[in-house]
């Protein structure tokens, strides 16, 4: 690298990102903030970027929620499997009733953990598990859809809210470099 | 060597205004202009979300009408229901023909390659057989047969041969590591693609215990997929797991 460039030059701090600047530069390199634009200039850029950090807390903030249906939904199932475990006692077959609900409970509950460093994959692949198991309950019996359909509804929009904002978060970190 | 001779450029032209740049520089000092190579718009991958979960859906309904009804068992409502698989796959592949098109190819051919997925998928494919029916006796306390009502009629093995191996293999690879895959790349990073991919692909078969061995399974062929950039060493390594498999069934059963 060419460190006698970095070195002649005198070391300042842009006053938005606080990454290293040289006296030349017109703007920041790091952030684009107008190091020698107006004032108003500099005002505007640090508004935008107090914007997209709010955004950026919005968008985190509805992954955690999605994140957070996920362990519920852990919650949900191993509460399911509990209950048929202690209601079919004396079948010989318990196992085959219980263990898929264990199943699906350590399933939601590592998509739920995993959702905060891969948000998109954990919370695609919990709405379509959810999603599966909705369909199969309703196979099994008709009637299943309408229990708890509003809880239901909720729990869907949080995961597809999460999904959305996962994206956004993605683009987000993809243009300002942020490193999980 | 060339290689060694050239070194890499450490500055980069501004994308507007052409002034030289650091490559780490993610704005132009000069004119403050964004230096990301591809502009990411969300609505276009919110989009493709949608396309990939109509497939997924239709997949499902599929899937779902040939596990539940007892109409589809029989042989001529199951050629429907397969052969509208078939065009269900092929289809969503070629709505991005132009980009897909490349994954046809089987660019870097190796004999030795082919027969190691191979030789994995068999391997994987023995293990997979008697843990499941292990886990089959010790849980469920039954063995599970699927091809009970073929195995009196020599012609009716064959069927079951290519309705096992060859037509899963073909065409679910195509619609999972090709199209869902290939989709999927496009909205997200190669890790979470992969992983997507690969859960919604164990999760179709709608089995709570195969899906011990169905991740690992689709993971496997979701990395090579992408490493390999074709579909044809998925193709064969699936098609390899699943006659093994068929074979082991067919094998098994009471004469």
């Amino acid at each position: 690298m060419d460190d006698s460039l970095t070195i002649a030059q005198p070391k300042e701090r842009c006053a938005s990102c606080f990454n290293e600047v040289i006296n030349d530069d017109v703007f920041c390199t790091s952030c684009g903030y107008p190091i020698k634009g107006t004032e108003q200039e500099q005002r505007i850029f640090l508004s935008h970027i107090e914007a997209n950090n709010i955004d950026y807390k919005d968008y985190n903030d509805k992954v955690k929620r999605a994140g957070n249906s996920l362990y519920y939904l852990a919650g949900f199932s191993l509460l399911g499997g509990i209950i048929s475990f202690f209601l079919k006692q004396d079948d010989p077959n318990v196992l085959a009733y219980t263990l898929p609900s264990i199943i699906l409970a350590v399933l939601f509950l590592a998509l739920g953990s995993y959702s905060r460093k891969k948000p998109l994959a954990c919370i695609v692949s919990g709405l379509v598990l959810y999603l599966i198991v909705q369909i199969l309950l309703i196979i099994d019996n008709p009637v299943n859809i309408a229990s708890g359909i509003i809880v239901k509804i909720i729990i869907i929009g949080y995961l597809i809210n999460g999904i959305k904002s996962a994206l956004e978060l993605e683009k987000f970190k993809k243009e300002h470099n942020i490193k999980d | 060597m060339l290689s060694e001779e050239i070194e890499p450029p450490a500055t980069k032209a501004c994308v507007q205004c052409a002034a030289l740049l650091n490559t780490d520089s993610k704005f132009c000092n000069i004119c403050g202009a964004r230096q990301s190579a591809v502009e990411i718009k969300v609505a276009d991958q919110w989009n493709l979300l949608k396309q990939a979960s109509i497939f997924y859906a239709l997949y499902l309904l599929l899937c779902c009408l040939s596990k539940f009804t007892d109409a589809f068992q029989e042989m001529a409502w199951y050629l429907v229901l397969e052969v509208a698989g078939i065009l269900l796959t092929a289809g969503f592949f070629a709505i991005n023909w132009q980009e897909n098109k490349a994954l046809l190819k089987w660019p870097g051919f190796s004999l030795q390659k082919l027969s190691a997925y191979c030789g994995i998928a068999m391997a994987g494919a023995f293990l997979v057989h008697y843990s499941v029916n292990w886990l089959n006796i010790t849980i469920f306390s039954h063995e599970e047969h699927l091809f009970n009502a073929s195995r009196d009629n020599y012609y009716a093995i064959f069927l079951v041969v290519f309705f096992t191996a060859v037509t899963p293999a073909l065409f679910e690879e195509l619609g999972f590591r090709g199209y869902l895959l290939q989709s999927l790349l496009k909205v997200s990073d190669t890790t979470q693609a992969v992983y997507i991919s690969a859960f919604l692909f164990a999760i179709i078969h709608l089995s709570f215990i195969s899906l011990f061995w169905l991740i690992p399974f689709a993971l496997f062929i979701g990395y090579e997929r992408v490493r390999e950039n074709t579909i044809w060493y998925g193709i064969f390594f699936h098609f390899c797991f699943n006659l093994t498999a068929c074979l082991f069934e067919l094998l098994q059963q009471p004469k």
